[in-house]
């Protein structure tokens, strides 16, 4: 056992033994050090906004080498706080319209471009797909997979026929996406755990390396 | 009280004592369990393989913060490792306002283990708000959108910056991402519209998400998790690039061994479960 002589790090296992004491019951360690956590990282945030962009990006070019058009950018941002002044809330609908506007004719294409039209392709059945065994019973498998879910949630006809085994067997690839969805999740919740584990008994306590 | 009966009601603070236990015991004492490399890892693996001193440089984007830190930090680490032991250049960004102080690490400990120096072998342009305007504009001018490197230094004068300008001029971009914005936003952006070359690092939670895109080829290779760090680490290593110390590698003994636990807990509950309701 090897102890770390670096106050903060004693100072960072204190926190993470004050988080942990929540697992027995909320208490005033717990609640001091979470805190501890919004606040600072609420001003880090502020802090980064400040430096990283309010300044170099308005100040230095308005202010320092006078480019008089970023006066457009700084009534748009000024706007979004007229909504707390009744007599000219309106001009909070100027920017998000503005930002809609933009928005919508950035991501549509765009996503329209990314999950629709390159994920339908990949869906399809070409014979390429078919070159190895075992690639082309997964591209069948995923066929049969979105063809079942979507007849799921197709809801405008009554479930009989060969829509009802179809929709249920949707039912089967939905719950077995939820089921890998899930064991991820585990996954990813026992490695915060272990990250933990390593800087309490590693960087802390010296135990392992 | 019956036997089924206590398996319903095991006490939280039990479970929790119990996991953090299995978690702890194979980190101080290691089991050495084998990583089994998966085909999308590999691709990954594969594709910064191909690269070496001439090509162009690597963009490795950390869009995450210290709270996934034991997923993707080791990540960032091995492929530093593999792209500095190949002697490919790197470029590293953030999406994230915590990203640069986990880039600075990873910075302090890999390249002087290689020989690599700032501004000849690698650049940091640190972090960007404004996530939509400024991966579209680094595909019509990387120099505009980041004048500046993360320490002022201006792009003209770093070396390796010099013949870079958008998405064209880089190899392939990494993002090591823990949500948004992320990989979702590069495949958006970078892939979708420049058609850049794009790798994913996720957290185990955001892993499914990834897979289609995988599939269709718009994601040239994933690393899941701790999982996916830990395949990296080994490949890293099997191939003599770096005898560093394996941090996910180390984890996935307890990673396991938290999973058998989870699973039991899972089965006693519902044993217990099943038998109350047989008895009402």
């Amino acid at each position: 056992m090897n102890p770390s002589p670096d106050p903060w790090v004693w100072f960072a296992a204190f926190l993470t033994l004050c988080i942990f004491s929540f697992l027995y019951k909320d208490n005033l360690f717990y609640q001091f050090a979470e805190h501890l956590f919004v606040g600072i990282s609420a001003g880090y945030l502020i802090a980064i906004t400040w430096h990283n962009q309010i300044y170099p990006n308005l100040v230095v070019p308005l202010f320092f080498e006078g480019r008089i058009l970023y006066v457009v950018p700084l009534a748009f941002g000024l706007f979004y706080f007229a909504r707390f002044i009744p007599r000219v809330s309106f001009l909070v609908r100027i920017p998000i319209a503005f930002l809609l506007g933009w928005g919508s004719g950035v991501f549509i294409p765009a996503i329209f471009q990314r999950d629709i039209l390159r994920q339908t392709q990949g869906t399809l059945l070409v014979r390429e797909a078919f070159e190895k065994w075992d690639s082309g019973l997964w591209a069948v498998i995923i066929l049969i997979g979105v063809i079942c879910t979507l007849i799921y949630f197709f809801f405008s006809r009554e479930r009989k026929g060969l829509i009802k085994p179809m929709a249920n067997l949707g039912i089967i690839f939905l719950m077995l996406g939820f089921g890998a969805s899930f064991g991820y999740t585990v996954m990813s919740r026992i490695s915060l755990l272990i990250g933990r584990m390593q800087f309490l008994l590693g960087d802390w306590l010296g135990i392992i390396q | 009280m019956s036997i089924f009966e206590l398996l319903t009601k095991i006490p939280r603070q039990i479970i929790f004592l119990v996991i953090g236990i299995a978690i702890a015991i194979p980190l101080i004492v290691p089991i050495g369990m084998p990583v089994n490399i998966m085909p999308k890892s590999r691709s990954l693996f594969q594709a910064i393989d191909t690269l070496g001193p001439h090509s162009k440089p690597v963009l490795v984007s950390c869009d995450f913060d210290p709270q996934s830190m034991p997923e993707l930090y080791p990540m960032l680490v091995s492929i530093l490792r593999h792209c500095f032991a190949r002697d490919v250049k790197v470029m590293l960004m953030a999406l994230w306002p915590q990203g640069p102080g986990l880039v600075e690490l990873a910075l302090d400990e890999v390249p002087r283990n290689y020989g690599k120096e700032y501004g000849r072998d690698y650049a940091f342009l640190g972090y960007k708000f404004g996530v939509a305007a400024v991966l579209l504009g680094m595909g019509e001018n990387i120099k505009g959108v980041f004048p500046f490197d993360y320490y002022g230094t201006s792009l003209d004068s770093i070396p390796i910056m010099r013949r870079i300008n958008t998405y064209g001029d880089i190899s392939m971009v990494i993002s090591l991402s823990t949500g948004d914005p992320g990989w979702r936003q590069w495949l958006l952006y970078a892939q979708s519209r420049y058609n850049a070359s794009l790798g994913v690092g996720v957290t185990a939670v955001s892993a499914a998400d990834v897979y289609p895109y995988v599939e269709t080829g718009q994601v040239i290779g994933l690393l899941a998790g701790m999982k996916g760090a830990s395949e990296y680490e080994t490949m890293v290593q099997n191939e003599g690039y770096s005898d560093g110390i394996l941090r996910a590698v180390q984890g996935m003994d307890a990673q396991s061994l938290g999973h058998l636990l989870i699973m039991i807990f899972i089965v006693l509950g519902n044993v217990g479960y099943f038998a109350m309701r047989r008895k009402k």
